[in-house]
């Protein structure tokens, strides 16, 4: 059975459940069962053969395995976080958006992946607009219209690719011979992967997102999007550079930003920066490094994401420049969070210290120093943003005096779950590298990578302590590539209010007082011409019409017995003529 | 219990800021007895390296980034919605 299976069935028959008062076991119960059931996949299943092409629901290698692990297991936490949620559409979109991932994960041909792919964008919507906000369902719409946008490119890419190889199955592309049908798809991937410039939905979007909409959305679409660019476009050197650069442009919103949400949202693009670029190289090593860092991406990510959540939820702001001495108040859900901030900055003993530095290794031993300098620069601006401004302006700081209590025990477990595998992971890596592709023969515990990252990590931290001062957040946004399709929507609205509905009205007079009459002249003209001319030259055929159907008017008795028999008859002797012939 | 072990270390930020000097110290010290094996590029090899790209990197970077927010990309927070 496919594992999407039970998402789907538990988001059909969850109004069920939840009149039965069996939401939240159900809520634990289907990413539990999924989690499980994904250990004894076969190989393949699911071939389907639809219109002449063979549709692939699942296919089953290393590759597979290592996001549908993490993705399950993130459906668990996320379940648990947002098991107090009380609305069954907030559940159901989450259901059915992991299920869209599930199936993109496993799918075999493009044409399966392009249904589930879509899945995720309609059903991750509905995670923005549950936060029930004017600014959401702006944002929702935005985001859904991108998504769109981005879906057909790939749809594009599809046709195209079908056209040149009469084959849809979804394997590996070479970068030597790629054609335009597969820089569509890859530009298709791109987008939900969030690669500049075509990544603006994503701190438009993530932000204005329901608390555990937003928990689920931060793991599922940008890593859905690293593995089928993993599976299909490793080694491509476009995604090698634009990996890199979006390693540095993502910190450096982060940097800047005021809402914690939107600073953890372009630091995914930061983040997701280092898989795209590890796919990019194309080695063993950095596509290991991809996929493991998507792995610890996803459960440290999702820690943050939810502690910040923890901290909206409770006081409903999520402004740094409104927060500020929240320790007092909300203990548990700072632990949590500082542990998702040293894991995401690779502090040894947590699991970006193993999966990140994977990334960076193979770049060094691929000879590409200056991608490697700059991802090393990413994690110098990580952990300044996300390591230490982040809980120190919500957590320390001056003190807002923000009333505030403990997050619900679920919300609190979900984090401790989260926090748990980032140490996990970093003290026994055995357990993330033997689920990788290939084999692993990295160590991440030397001196000297512990050397570095201590130096790196220490002398950032004093770099925020001179520059404190300076990074005070204030209630300001930052312009980013939205702002074309944001502003140019305007523009657009206004050429179609103003200009074009100006001209509409001018035309609609001018049609009123002189177009009618001239109608009305020509109709005239066209009756005269057609009693005078016409009847003239076709006379004779009229009357041969209506000779003919005299004739037929004898055939017609308008007796229904006489048609349905002669129907019967039609029929009974095509039949004798099919058969024999 | 876990908001007085905070409010402990709080009071005693003195103590917490000149362990962590202590502990930039250690850490380049810490550089000079790591050994290394293939070295990537120059800065490999160099004792401190990492500290000096460490504290230059995240000066540089607030010093762009927020310079760059301040003369161009900042705006209102409903510059959108006007």
């Amino acid at each position: 059975m496919h594992p999407a299976t039970w998402f789907l069935m538990g988001a059909f028959f969850l109004p069920v459940f939840k009149r039965m008062g069996l939401m939240k076991v159900v809520l634990i119960a289907v990413p539990l069962m999924a989690f499980l059931q994904i250990q004894w996949l076969p190989e393949s299943f699911g071939q389907v053969s639809y219109l002449g092409i063979d549709l692939v629901f699942g296919r089953v290698d290393s590759l597979t395995r290592v996001f549908l692990h993490v993705f399950t297991l993130m459906a668990i936490i996320g379940c648990v976080y947002g098991l107090h949620v009380k609305e069954t559409g907030q559940h159901i979109a989450a259901f059915l958006y992991v299920a869209g991932s599930l199936g993109v994960t496993l799918c075999g041909d493009y044409l399966t992946l392009f249904i589930f792919w879509e899945l995720m964008a309609v059903a991750s919507t509905f995670l923005i607009w549950y936060r029930k906000k004017k600014r959401s369902v702006q944002a929702g719409y935005r985001y859904l219209l991108v998504h769109v946008a981005g879906g057909l490119i790939l749809l594009a890419g599809i046709f195209l690719r079908y056209k040149n190889v009469h084959d849809l199955s979804f394997v590996r592309i070479a970068a030597q011979g790629a054609t335009t049908a597969d820089y569509l798809i890859m530009i298709g991937f791109m987008l939900n992967a969030a690669v500049p410039p075509i990544h603006a939905w994503l701190p438009d979007a993530y932000p204005e997102a329901s608390v555990t909409g937003a928990v689920f959305m931060c793991a599922f679409t940008t890593k859905t999007a690293v593995y089928v660019l993993a599976r299909a476009f490793p080694g491509f050197e476009a995604l090698a550079i634009l990996g890199a650069v979006m390693t540095l442009y993502g910190v450096g919103y982060a940097v800047v930003e005021n809402d914690a949400r939107r600073i953890l949202a372009y630091h995914i693009v930061s983040q997701v920066g280092y898989m795209v670029c590890g796919v990019g190289i194309g080695t063993a090593m950095s596509v290991n490094g991809a996929c493991a860092h998507a792995y610890a991406h996803i459960i440290y990510k999702a820690l943050l994401f939810m502690g910040a959540g923890a901290v909206l939820e409770m006081t409903g702001k999520s402004k740094l420049s409104e927060l500020g001495g929240l320790y007092k108040r909300m203990p548990w859900a700072m632990i949590f969070t500082v542990i998702g901030g040293i894991s995401i900055s690779g502090f040894p003993l947590t699991s970006g210290f193993i999966s990140k530095s994977m990334i960076i290794a193979a770049a060094g031993e691929s000879h590409r120093t200056i991608l490697m300098l700059m991802m090393t620069l990413a994690s110098v601006g990580t952990f300044l943003s996300v390591g230490i401004k982040l809980p120190y302006f919500i957590w320390f700081g001056k003190d807002s005096g923000v009333p505030a209590k403990e997050a619900p025990w679920n919300m609190n477990l979900g984090m401790a779950i989260a926090a748990f595998l980032c140490f996990f992971m970093g003290v026994y890596p055995e357990y993330l590298y033997k689920m990788l592709p290939f084999p692993v023969s990295y160590h991440p515990y030397t001196a000297y990578h512990l050397s570095e990252t201590l130096q790196l990590m220490g002398f950032t931290g004093l770099g925020f302590y001179i520059m404190v001062k300076k990074l005070t957040p204030a209630p300001k946004m930052n312009l980013d590539l939205d702002w074309f399709y944001r502003k140019g929507a305007r523009v657009f609205m206004w050429i179609a209010s103003r200009p074009v509905d100006a001209v509409n009205n001018w035309a609609n007079q001018v049609y009123r007082t002189v177009g009618f009459k001239m109608t009305l002249a020509f109709a005239r003209a066209l009756s005269w011409f057609d009693w005078e001319g016409i009847d003239w030259v076709i006379d004779g055929s009229a009357r041969g019409v209506v000779k003919g159907g005299d004739k037929l008017r004898t055939l017609m008795t308008g007796k229904i017995q006489q048609y349905i028999g002669g129907a019967v008859a039609i029929t009974f002797i095509v039949l004798i003529l099919v058969l024999l012939v | 219990m876990m908001k007085r072990i905070l409010e402990y270390l709080n009071k005693h930020s003195k103590v917490l800021r000149n362990l962590f000097f202590a502990f930039l110290l250690g850490a380049v010290a810490y550089d000079f007895f790591a050994t290394r094996h293939g070295a990537h590029f120059f800065g490999d090899s160099i004792m401190g390296f990492w500290s000096v790209f460490g504290i230059f990197g995240c000066l540089g970077m607030i010093v762009v980034c927020k310079g760059l927010s301040h003369v161009w990309l900042e705006k209102e927070e409903e510059y959108y919605d006007k």
